[in-house]
């Protein structure tokens, strides 16, 4: 036997063995539309359907999420410069007080997904260790189609999520913005302070869902 | 009006021989973004307009545009929408003209012609639709940025909403290129745009209901997202 063919039979039982993130690790686009498809799979499961399994779906959903985003490096970027001057203890802080007004956010999204919702996947672009994805979403209710970009950088041999440029505003700029101002007219407790209310406002009205 | 008109192409031309338009560079991930603040030295100002179109959108723009909602479905209000689109051709074909977008300018007079004919009065985009014409949105804010006018201090207008000084002068002179102009005296010109805007406003709020509440949503500086969310685009618009 060639080792040339032995080489092609490990790799073909690996593929078959090794679960699907692992081996797509080389294409972001195909990373996303996975997880993609995975979070979709959750949204139109019967059995996580309803109002009262709302809360089940949306961890459920973030579990297939939250691995895919950088969360380091995108509250790193939202704080530019001014991460620099923050002690471990805060940086750590401000993590996870970005991931909680990112998920409270978008978990009332979920809520008006509906099946008619098409994904598109265009094209992606890789440049070493950084890529670009391209992908539109159409929703037939509104008649419009939206282009949705995703950032992404390889840490650790796996792709990861830093930014997401919608509509042609990118999210981790948009955030960038509104925290430099906060922190160029006062300071970073100011600004813990302004997510923190944020957070208990967005925690009283938990759905935006029309 | 026609003068008006070709004193724009005239000057658009000699401009085209002064400065060429800069070379857009592919956006390329950067390992570390800065935190740098736009300028905006009249931020008092536009803070008390910001205020002020919050308000005006709370009490005035909202309740109405939602019972406009309820009142015209859907399809007929994007209907609307195309309708106060299709009369903004002129401004479109001359501004393609004058960034040399000929295509653009082409297309969008074949537009003008299908959904004014077979699209009954710019009702329905039948040119996008049979024909595949898409639409070359350019306005004059734009080919000022393509003839190296930066784009000055941000300004939030009343009324209107976050622009920059550029985009201001853009939309004043778009606004003198509306074929309004040529039908209608400076008195009835006056109030038929008024309540064309108003009209329009009103439609483009209803179309966009659950847009602005997202929005209101997810910021924690509602007047630097929107800020920022505004020169994102338009710097977008210009690059393409």
């Amino acid at each position: 036997m060639h080792l040339g063919s032995l080489v092609w039979k490990v790799v073909g039982v690996s593929v078959l063995v090794l679960p699907v993130h692992a081996w797509a690790t080389d294409s972001p686009l195909e990373q996303i539309r996975a997880t993609t498809e995975r979070a979709l799979a959750v949204l139109q499961d019967p059995a996580y359907g309803g109002l009262e399994r709302r809360q089940v779906r949306v961890d459920k959903v973030r579990e297939i999420l939250l691995p895919q985003f950088d969360a380091h490096e995108i509250a790193k970027r939202t704080l530019g410069t001014y991460w620099r001057d923050r002690t471990e203890e805060q940086r750590k802080e401000f993590i996870k007080l970005f991931t909680d007004l990112v998920e409270k956010t978008y978990s009332g999204t979920l809520d008006r997904y509906n099946t008619d919702v098409k994904f598109f996947f265009d094209q992606e672009r890789i440049e070493d260790d950084f890529a670009e994805v391209d992908s539109r979403i159409f929703d037939p209710t509104q008649n419009k189609t939206f282009s949705v970009s995703y950032r992404l950088h390889k840490v650790n041999g796996k792709w990861l999520i830093y930014d997401i440029v919608a509509e042609n505003v990118s999210m981790v700029r948009n955030y960038r913005n509104q925290f430099s101002r906060i922190l160029s007219k006062s300071s970073y407790e100011d600004l813990v302070q302004s997510i923190q209310n944020k957070l208990k406002q967005l925690s009283s009205t938990p759905s935006s869902s029309s | 009006m026609i003068l008006r008109f070709l004193m724009a192409v005239v000057t658009g031309i000699i401009g085209s021989g002064m400065a060429t338009p800069p070379v857009l560079a592919q956006a390329t991930p950067s390992a570390e973004e800065e935190a740098m603040l736009p300028p905006d030295s009249w931020e008092p100002f536009n803070q008390a307009m910001f205020t002020f179109n919050l308000r005006l959108d709370e009490y005035v723009l909202r309740p109405v545009a939602t019972g406009y909602s309820k009142v015209l479905p859907d399809p007929a209000r994007q209907s609307v929408g195309r309708f106060f689109k299709n009369l903004g051709v002129v401004e479109r074909f001359a501004n393609n003209l004058l960034q040399g977008k000929l295509s653009g300018a082409g297309q969008e007079v074949g537009r003008f012609a299908i959904n004014t004919t077979l699209g009954g009065v710019g009702l329905f985009d039948v040119a996008d639709l049979w024909f595949g014409l898409k639409e070359s949105p350019e306005d004059f804010g734009q080919t000022l940025a393509v003839y190296g006018v930066s784009s000055g201090p941000y300004v939030v207008l009343p009324f209107y909403g976050p622009s920059t000084v550029r985009d201001t002068v853009g939309l004043a002179v778009d606004g003198a290129m509306n074929p309004m102009n040529y039908f209608l005296s400076t008195f009835e010109l006056i109030a038929v745009r008024g309540g064309i805007t108003i009209t329009n406003a009103v439609n483009y709020r209803s179309l966009n209901l659950q847009l602005f509440e997202d929005v209101d949503r997810y910021a924690v500086d509602l007047y630097g997202a929107v800020q920022d969310g505004y020169l994102q685009r338009r710097e977008n618009d210009i690059k393409e």
